[in-house]
């Protein structure tokens, strides 16, 4: 994937708004109940029956199960609320950045820093 | 009256907090020691600045609020602020404290100032705050902290004008309670992205000029419109702007006192330390 690193738009940036949090209302309530370590398991032994707590819709099941951290991104999920999803399958913030920019974690982890230049204008 | 002594800017990061405790079990990643050998002039200089109370600007990561009521402004206002478990489980950390009485009379003088912010009598506190924690204060911690937290979440964000202004408040409040010895503490940024294809850049020469700058170019930073940050330093940079309220808080004119910065990962790691000005109007 070609970079834009000027660009505030997907897939480059998301920057998550009002409308992305209704969209995304669903997804962000399922992840953030991954935060109790009995739900975690609840979860992991039986993710359809743990699903249907959470009115999620077919599409977005999907998503979580394909580990599609990116999709789920542009479905209105939070990366902080994400992040939970992915720890409880054993993946971590590595994989949702791979994930994003379309390469390996190990291809990530050795670009990192990805080291840019530059200022805003008017900045002192 | 009570008087600001000073205060800093610091980074966090959820590996910033389990790093340390790696490192506290013999096993420091070197990218992490140098991080902890850049703090001991902060915690030296926090040691000999001897808060009576600290006054700390972050944000929660979705750890304490969710969007299903997720403040602007939201203060602490407890005896005890607990770590909230962000999906690993406990660390093996102190507790925070908080001073109720101080806490109600901050609330008092910021909502008199026109900050209409939410109380939380229970609030959970992710590694906004217990990342860095420990790398400044030896246990137990028995100075207590004002928690204010701000949304840099979800869009509209506080403008930096308005952090600005926060922190002109905090520094009016702090002045109408009775007596002691307060620090002010922001945390957040530097440069970082942790979504989208821009993932883990890191911009060096905005974060180290944002640590010279931010002592006496305060209006022309507050100036920059947020997007333009996030442009140059990726979207979470944009933390950087609750700097602006601890720097509004402390005096006019500042001096500072230390710097650091190095990047061990994916967040770029500053700290910076400042003290009012000697000649400075809340010294007198």
């Amino acid at each position: 994937m070609t970079v834009d690193w000027k660009s505030l738009d997907a897939p480059h940036t998301y920057l998550y708004t009002g409308p992305m949090s209704c969209a995304g209302e669903r997804i962000n309530r399922f992840a953030l109940s991954l935060k109790i370590p009995a739900n975690r398991l609840a979860f992991l032994a039986a993710p359809r029956a743990y699903f249907s707590n959470y009115s999620l819709t077919p599409a977005e099941m999907d998503l979580i199960e394909r580990r599609d951290w990116t999709g789920l991104m542009q479905a209105g999920g939070h990366l902080q609320a994400i992040l939970k999803i992915a720890a409880t399958v054993g993946e971590s913030l590595w994989h949702i950045g791979a994930h994003c920019a379309g390469m390996s974690v190990e291809q990530m982890k050795s670009a990192c820093p990805r080291r840019r230049d530059g200022l805003p204008p008017g900045f002192p | 009256m009570a008087q600001i002594v000073g205060g800093f800017g610091i980074s966090h990061s959820p590996s910033m907090g389990t790093e340390y405790d790696r490192g506290m079990a013999g096993r420091f990643d070197p990218r992490w020691q140098l991080w902890f050998d850049g703090l001991q002039p902060v915690k030296a200089w926090l040691a000999a600045a001897r808060p009576d109370h600290i006054v700390i600007i972050y944000n929660d990561h979705l750890n304490h609020f969710t969007f299903d009521a997720y403040p602007t402004f939201a203060l602490g206002v407890a005896e005890r602020f607990p770590q909230a478990d962000e999906g690993w489980g406990p660390r093996q950390i102190p507790e925070l404290r908080g001073d109720p009485a101080f806490g109600w009379h901050m609330c008092e003088q910021l909502v008199r100032q026109e900050f209409d912010l939410t109380v939380c009598q229970q609030m959970r506190v992710d590694h906004g705050i217990y990342s860095w924690m420990p790398y400044l204060f030896d246990g137990p911690w028995n100075i207590p902290v004002l928690p204010l937290a701000v949304n840099m979440l979800r869009f509209p964000l506080p403008s930096p004008q308005r952090l600005q202004k926060l922190g002109v408040a905090i520094r009016n409040a702090v002045a109408a309670w009775g007596a002691g010895r307060v620090v002010v503490i922001a945390t957040g940024g530097m440069s970082h992205q942790i979504s989208g294809a821009r993932f883990g850049m890191a911009n060096e020469e905005l974060d180290r000029r944002f640590l010279d700058r931010l002592g006496p170019d305060l209006e022309r930073l507050v100036a920059i419109p947020q997007q333009e940050l996030i442009r140059a330093g990726g979207t979470d940079a944009v933390e950087l702007t609750m700097w602006y309220a601890m720097r509004a808080a402390l005096a006019d004119e500042v001096e500072k006192v230390y710097d650091y910065y190095t990047f061990p990962q994916i967040t770029g790691c500053g700290v910076v330390v400042f003290e009012p000005a000697r000649h400075s109007t809340a010294q007198r």
